[in-house]
C-alpha cells in the first residue's frame, strides 16, 4: 500500500472511531436535501427506470447511470463545508 | 428484482440467523457504541486489497470483507458459494444469484431496529456532540397491515384545497351561550389540538358520556365532517354545567373564565392519555392540554438591602394583562416613548399596543413598605422589588386583556383600543433575556435570530356591548392568510384589517417553529 493510501486508511479509522464519520454523513445528508440535490437525483432515477425496462432494472444499473450526474450536481458550498469540517477534525486530533 | 424476497435467503435463515445478523449490523454497519466503532475502524477493510472505501461488503456466511467495486466480494461469493452479502454503508442485502439487492421483510425489520438503536446511542454521547446533532431521526410512515385494511375499506378521500371551508362550522346559541361558542371556535382551530383529536389519540378512562375530552373529540369530528349546517352543542353545554358548576345557568358568563374552566376539566379528564411518566405529580402531567397550553411564569423577588433574589416558577395557561384606564397604576412606562417600531406595531403616543402591556407586565415592581417580605439573606423583613418574566413559553399563548373591572368602587368595561400584531416575538419578555441584560450582554441582534420565541396570531375573541349585556364573537385563521368571523351560527369571511382593528379580548398566538423534544 502506498504511503498515501495508508494515510487515508488511518484518517478513515480515526473518523469512524470518534463517531465523526456518522456526523459528517448526517451533515451531508441534511445539506443535500436542503439544496434539492436529493429531489433532483430522485427524479433522474425515475427517468432512468422509465427509459429502461422497469421490470429488470437492478441497483447496479441505476448506480452506474446516476453516479456521474450525482457527483456533478453537488454544490461547491457543500463540498467546501465538509472539507472544512474534516480539516478541523484533523487539526483537533493531530496525533497522526 | 422481484417484490417478494428471493428464495436464496432461505439457505441463510437457519439456526440462530437473527442474532447473527443483528451482530453484523451492530458491529459493522451501524456502530453505535465507541467499542463497536473501534472494531469497525480496525477490521472493515477488504481482505483482498486492503481498501476501505470501494463499497465494502461483508459476506453473510463467513467473516470476509470485500470491495464491491473491484468485484472482490463477487470472487469470494463464487468460490465459496456464499451467495449473500451485506453493504456496510447502507445495510442492504445483496444476492449474488439474483444479482441485485433484495428486500426480505424479516431482515428489513432487524435492520430498522438496529439502526434505531445505534442512533439512540449516538444521541446520548453528548461529549462527542457536534452541531450536526443526530438524535431521533425522522423516518417515513409505513402503513401496518391493519392500517392498509382500513384504508381499503374506507375509500372516500377528502381533498383540502385552499378554498375549501372544511373545519368551519357555525354553533347555535342555546341562550347566552356565545361565551362558550367563541372559545369552542378558538379551540377547534388550534392546529395541534386539531391534530391530536383528528388522529384519535384520546383513550378514555371515564364512564361513557361523562368525559369532556370525548365530547371535544366528537366536536372535532362534527367540525371536520364537511357539514355546513350549524352544530348544536347541547351535549357540550350539559357536560360543562356538570363539571364546572359555577358556569351553569342561562346568564351570560365570561369567555375567559370558560376557557380556564374548560382547559381545567379537559386536563383532568385526560388522565388516560398520560403515559405514566409523571403520574405522581398532579401539577406536571403530560396530557395534550399541558403540552400545548402550559407555560412557566418566573417570579423574582429581590431584596432591596442584600440584593438576594428568591425565584419561584408557576405554571400558567394564559397571561392576564392590565389595561390603561383601569384603577391599577399603569402609565407611564418610560419617559417619552420614542415612536420606535417593535413587533410591527408603531408606538405613537396614545395608542396602546400588546407589547406595551407585556412590558408593563414584566417590569420590576416596587413592593412598598406596607408589603415587606421576609428575606432569607437578611433574616428580617425588608422592602423588595418583584419582577415577572416568562421562563417557559407554551406552544399556544393566550393573552387576556382585562377589560372587565370588578373592583369595590366600580364595575365597568374598559373599551380602550389595544393594537396587537399578527406576528409576535416574545424574546424581550423571557427570563433568559432579562438575565443577559442584567449581565450586561445586550444581545438584541442574537435574540431576533432565535426562532424559538416567535408566535403567530390565529384566533381573536371579541366582546361587544357592556358589562351587563354583551355578545362574544371570534375571528379565526384558516390556512395561512384567510380569516373568518364566527358569530354563533353565522360564519363570514373577514379581512386581516377587520381582525387587527377589532377591540380584542382574548388573543391566541401559536408558536411558529416547533421542535421535537
Amino acid at each position: 500500500m502506498s504511503k498515501e493510501s495508508q494515510l487515508r486508511a488511518l484518517v478513515n479509522q480515526k473518523l469512524i472511531e470518534m463517531g465523526e464519520r456518522e456526523r459528517l454523513k448526517e451533515l451531508l445528508r441534511a445539506r443535500l436535501i436542503e439544496c434539492g440535490w436529493k429531489d433532483q437525483l430522485k427524479a433522474h432515477c425515475k427517468d432512468v427506470i422509465r427509459e429502461k425496462d422497469s421490470e429488470h432494472v437492478t441497483v447496479e444499473d441505476l448506480v452506474a447511470e446516476i453516479t456521474p450526474k450525482g457527483r456533478a450536481l453537488v454544490p461547491d458550498s457543500v463540498k467546501k463545508e465538509l472539507l472544512q469540517r474534516i480539516r478541523a477534525f484533523l487539526a483537533q486530533h493531530a496525533t497522526l | 428484482m422481484s417484490p417478494a424476497a428471493c428464495s436464496h435467503v432461505n439457505g441463510f435463515k437457519v439456526d440462530n440467523w437473527k442474532q447473527n445478523l443483528r451482530v453484523i449490523y451492530r458491529c459493522f454497519v451501524w456502530s453505535g457504541s465507541a467499542e463497536t466503532r473501534k472494531r469497525k475502524a480496525k477490521s472493515c477493510v477488504c481482505h483482498v486489497c486492503g481498501a476501505h472505501l470501494s463499497r465494502l461488503h461483508s459476506c453473510l456466511y463467513c467473516v470476509f470483507f470485500g470491495c464491491f467495486a473491484k468485484k472482490h466480494i463477487h470472487e469470494h461469493a463464487k468460490s465459496k458459494r456464499h451467495n449473500l452479502a451485506i453493504d456496510l454503508l447502507y445495510g442492504g442485502i445483496y444476492c449474488f444469484v439474483c444479482q441485485d439487492y433484495i428486500y426480505d421483510k424479516d431482515m428489513e425489520q432487524i435492520a430498522k431496529e438496529e439502526q434505531r438503536k445505534a442512533w439512540k446511542l449516538q444521541g446520548t454521547c453528548s461529549h462527542l456532540f457536534a452541531p450536526a446533532g443526530i438524535g431521533e431521526r425522522y423516518s417515513t410512515w409505513e402503513p401496518t397491515k391493519r392500517e392498509l385494511e382500513l384504508l381499503q375499506h374506507n375509500p372516500k378521500r377528502r381533498r383540502i384545497t385552499t378554498n375549501c371551508t372544511i373545519g368551519l362550522r357555525g354553533l347555535i346559541n342555546l341562550g347566552n351561550t356565545c361565551f362558550m361558542n367563541c372559545i369552542v371556535q378558538a379551540l377547534t382551530h388550534t392546529p395541534l389540538l386539531r391534530d391530536f383529536f383528528l388522529s384519535d389519540r384520546h383513550k378514555c378512562e371515564m364512564k361513557p358520556n361523562s368525559c369532556l375530552v370525548c365530547e371535544m373529540s366528537q366536536l372535532f369530528q362534527e367540525f371536520y365532517s364537511g357539514h355546513r349546517s350549524p352544530h348544536i352543542p347541547f351535549r357540550l353545554l350539559h357536560l360543562v354545567w356538570t363539571h364546572a358548576r359555577h358556569l351553569a345557568g342561562y346568564e351570560q358568563q365570561d369567555a375567559h373564565e370558560f376557557l380556564i374552566a374548560a382547559l381545567d376539566v379537559l386536563h383532568r379528564h385526560c388522565k388516560g392519555d398520560d403515559n405514566g411518566k409523571k403520574a405522581n405529580n398532579p401539577n406536571h402531567c403530560n396530557c395534550i392540554i399541558d403540552q400545548i397550553f402550559t407555560g412557566g411564569l418566573q417570579s423574582d423577588v429581590t431584596c432591596q438591602v442584600c440584593h438576594g433574589v428568591s425565584t419561584t416558577i408557576d405554571p400558567f395557561w394564559d397571561i392576564s394583562l392590565d389595561l390603561p384606564g383601569s384603577s391599577t397604576p399603569f402609565w407611564p412606562l418610560s419617559p417619552g416613548s420614542d415612536g420606535s417600531v417593535v413587533n410591527g406595531e408603531s408606538q405613537m403616543s396614545g395608542a396602546t399596543t400588546l407589547t406595551d402591556c407585556l412590558r408593563r407586565f414584566t417590569r420590576p415592581e416596587h413592593l412598598g413598605s406596607s408589603a415587606k417580605i421576609k428575606c432569607s439573606g437578611c433574616h428580617s423583613y425588608q422592602e423588595s422589588t418583584k419582577q415577572l418574566t416568562m421562563k417557559k413559553l407554551p406552544i399556544v399563548a393566550c393573552f387576556h386583556l382585562k377589560r372587565f373591572e370588578h373592583s369595590a368602587k366600580l364595575r365597568r368595561k374598559i373599551t380602550t383600543y389595544v393594537s396587537f400584531p399578527l406576528e409576535l416575538d416574545m424574546t424581550p419578555f423571557m427570563a433568559s433575556s432579562k438575565e443577559s441584560r442584567m449581565n450586561g450582554q445586550y444581545q438584541q441582534s442574537m435574540d431576533t435570530l432565535n426562532n424559538d420565541n416567535k408566535y403567530s396570531l390565529f384566533a381573536v375573541v371579541n366582546h361587544q356591548g357592556t358589562l351587563e349585556s354583551g355578545h362574544y364573537t371570534t375571528f379565526i385563521r384558516q390556512h395561512k392568510d384567510q380569516w373568518f368571523k364566527c358569530d354563533d351560527a353565522i360564519i363570514t369571511k373577514a379581512s386581516i384589517k377587520d381582525v387587527l382593528d377589532s377591540e380584542g379580548y382574548l388573543l391566541f398566538y401559536h408558536k411558529q417553529f416547533l421542535e421535537y423534544e
